[in-house]
């Protein structure tokens, strides 16, 4: 039995309709439980449902053997992990935004506030900028409105948070979409029924863009 | 009489007490509480205990491995567990910065010794230069890392268990270390539930020259077969104008590992002569392994491209069930005692001691102990200890009653 870490919130539905559509399909009785670990209807996986940030954790540990998770996780977590399949669901911008009006690098140094420290820290070292990362779990459009920082870096899906928050896009860093992640050990280990998960995810996904042409 | 009993938790020791003990019966087993300051009670991260039963069994893992290695004729070295930082960066290039760092009285730099292979290269161009090749040397050592590679390798320590075969080139060479480290995870009780996968490095290197990439690039094609990233890989290869069939083709036969069966995909796809030869190379060490009825166990996985400037020809990886990371590594490395001065071919592997103990069961291979027999010392001191000399000398364990 295989077993995938699913990320819960933004992208869990995509992604259990996407597994419905390759045949991974969970019982209705579990799908309205609040059961953390539930296995699908043939028995094949077991799916846990825990925090993205958390996705990259179980499966580079091994606990799971893969996982289903945002590519800005992957990147922020910095985990050693195979990503052998987009799954083309849940996709957004990871970008840098400041202020309408405000003057990117007007001193020697810039103010980030972010939930990536991480990709922050890469994306402007880089580029030789100088930079106070200021870590942040929510609401980071706040920070540059009130003057905590000079800017932002973080996922935009329509923009339209930015917009009402009188920010403006300068940058974008990187494309996030949800990304199949496997365990190295288990890729080897339970080669058989990966490859398995990978064929029915990609049919799948190529079932979809062959109905998208329609 | 007091007991003391002792928990390991992941990085902190408590000493828990049977019964919460009056000062005056502590006192009377010889020892006194006294709060102990916090920053002595605490220990760095990545770093551990090993305890009692915990502590025999990694012993028992380790005498098996050196026993196997011992059997294939394998000497034992031991190098010195700090040495000149440039020495590491000398044999493992980059990878040496996540080492302990520290200055000399002379102020050189010096390192805890992140690895032993290049110790052992560099006493094989010196101390050993006169020794008659093949040298075959083997060690059970502990290595440092500042910083683990991975969230899931946390230790900063390790012990690894490892062979260095020195001065044999061709597919035999290549082969003896995969058979030693079978025959380990074997004895281990580790049939069946291990994969080792191989490659030959100087595939991926022909595709590089081939498509004539700088070092950016080639670093960035490195990456994305290493992490499988298909659709990523697709897209760097149609900038490269790679054509689409043979695009396809290749970012299968990177992705998968499989048998016999990928080698003649990758046949049909990679032709430059320098792939061409290191294909043909890995097909010979295939045939010998399924030839000796291994094929079960092996895979043969063309998009382990993780250590590209160390490896110069066939590499390896060892994965066991029950763990998540990868347990050893090993290969050919012939670009590494030229480091030295003095260029010869070399293979070798390193397993990785405190993970195989993890994943071992006991009972599986560790011969049975017999059971303690106490041993009163009574008022005649002389007698008791003789007693207990004459079980010792029986093999028997004995636990003296203080």
């Amino acid at each position: 039995m295989l077993t995938i870490a699913i990320a819960k919130g933004r992208l869990q539905g995509e992604a259990l309709a996407l597994l419905s559509r390759a045949g991974v399909n969970l019982s209705a009785a579990d799908l309205a439980s609040r059961k953390l670990t539930v296995e699908d209807e043939s028995r094949q996986y077991r799916m846990i449902f825990v925090k993205p940030s958390d996705v990259p954790v179980y499966v580079e540990h091994g606990i799971a053997d893969c996982g289903v998770v945002g590519r800005d996780v992957v990147v922020e977590s910095n985990a050693d992990l195979l990503l052998p399949l987009d799954l083309q669901i849940a996709r957004c911008k990871m970008i840098v935004a400041t202020t309408s009006d405000g003057e990117l690098m007007n001193g020697g140094m810039l103010r980030v506030a972010t939930k990536y420290p991480r990709i922050a820290t890469a994306y402007f070292g880089e580029r030789g900028v100088p930079v106070e990362i200021i870590p942040l779990v929510g609401s980071v459009e706040l920070a540059p409105v009130l003057g905590l920082a000079d800017c932002i870096v973080d996922l935009m899906e329509t923009g339209r948070t930015l917009r009402e928050n009188g920010l403006r896009v300068v940058a974008e860093i990187l494309d996030s979409s949800g990304r199949l992640v496997v365990n190295r050990a288990a890729y080897q280990l339970k080669s058989a029924a990966i490859a398995n998960l990978v064929e029915v995810l990609s049919q799948a996904l190529r079932n979809e863009r062959h109905c998208g042409n329609d | 009489m007091a007991r003391r009993w002792l928990c390991l938790c992941v990085n902190s020791v408590f000493i828990v007490f049977a019964n919460p003990l009056p000062v005056t019966r502590s006192q009377a087993a010889g020892f006194v509480l006294v709060e102990s300051p916090m920053h002595l009670s605490r220990i760095p991260s990545g770093l551990r205990y090993y305890v009692g039963e915990a502590a025999r069994q990694r012993r028992a893992v380790e005498d098996c491995a050196i026993s196997v290695f011992s059997g294939w004729s394998y000497q034992e070295i031991d190098t010195p567990a700090v040495d000149y930082y440039s020495l590491f960066e000398q044999g493992m290039g980059p990878e040496a910065q996540s080492s302990f760092r520290f200055v000399d009285a002379d102020a050189r730099l010096l390192a805890l010794r992140p690895d032993v292979t290049s110790s052992v290269a560099r006493a094989s161009a010196t101390l050993l230069a006169e020794t008659p090749r093949p040298l075959r040397l083997c060690y059970a050592a502990s290595v440092f890392h500042q910083q683990p590679r991975t969230q899931a390798e946390w230790r900063r320590e390790t012990t690894q268990l490892g062979c260095e075969l020195i001065g044999a080139a061709g597919i035999a060479a290549d082969v003896e270390p995969l058979l030693i480290v079978v025959e380990t995870l074997n004895r281990l009780g580790l049939a069946g539930n291990y994969r080792i996968t191989i490659n030959n490095i100087d595939i991926f290197n022909g595709i590089a020259d081939h498509l004539g990439l700088d070092r950016d690039s080639r670093e960035r094609l490195r990456s994305l077969i290493d992490v499988r990233d298909t659709s990523a890989l697709t897209e760097l290869l149609t900038g490269l104008a790679v054509p689409e069939d043979e695009r396809d083709l290749f970012v299968q036969v990177t992705r998968l590992s499989g048998k016999q069966g990928i080698i003649e995909a990758a046949k049909k796809v990679i032709t430059n002569s320098r792939s061409n030869a290191a294909l043909k190379s890995l097909e010979e060490t295939w045939s010998v392994i399924s030839g000796l009825g291994l094929a079960e166990s092996f895979e043969i996985d063309l998009g382990d491209v993780s250590s590209l400037d160390y490896y110069t020809g066939l590499l390896f990886k060892v994965y066991v069930r029950g763990s998540g990371i990868r347990v050893g590594r090993g290969g050919r490395y012939d670009g590494l005692t030229s480091r030295f001065g003095r260029a010869e071919p070399a293979t070798g592997f390193v397993l990785d001691l405190d993970e195989l103990t993890r994943v071992v069961r006991p009972p599986e291979f560790t011969a049975s102990r017999p059971s303690a027999a106490a041993v009163a010392l009574a008022e005649d001191n002389v007698a008791a200890f003789r007693e207990a000399m004459r079980r010792r000398a029986a093999d028997e364990r004995i636990c003296l009653e203080l």
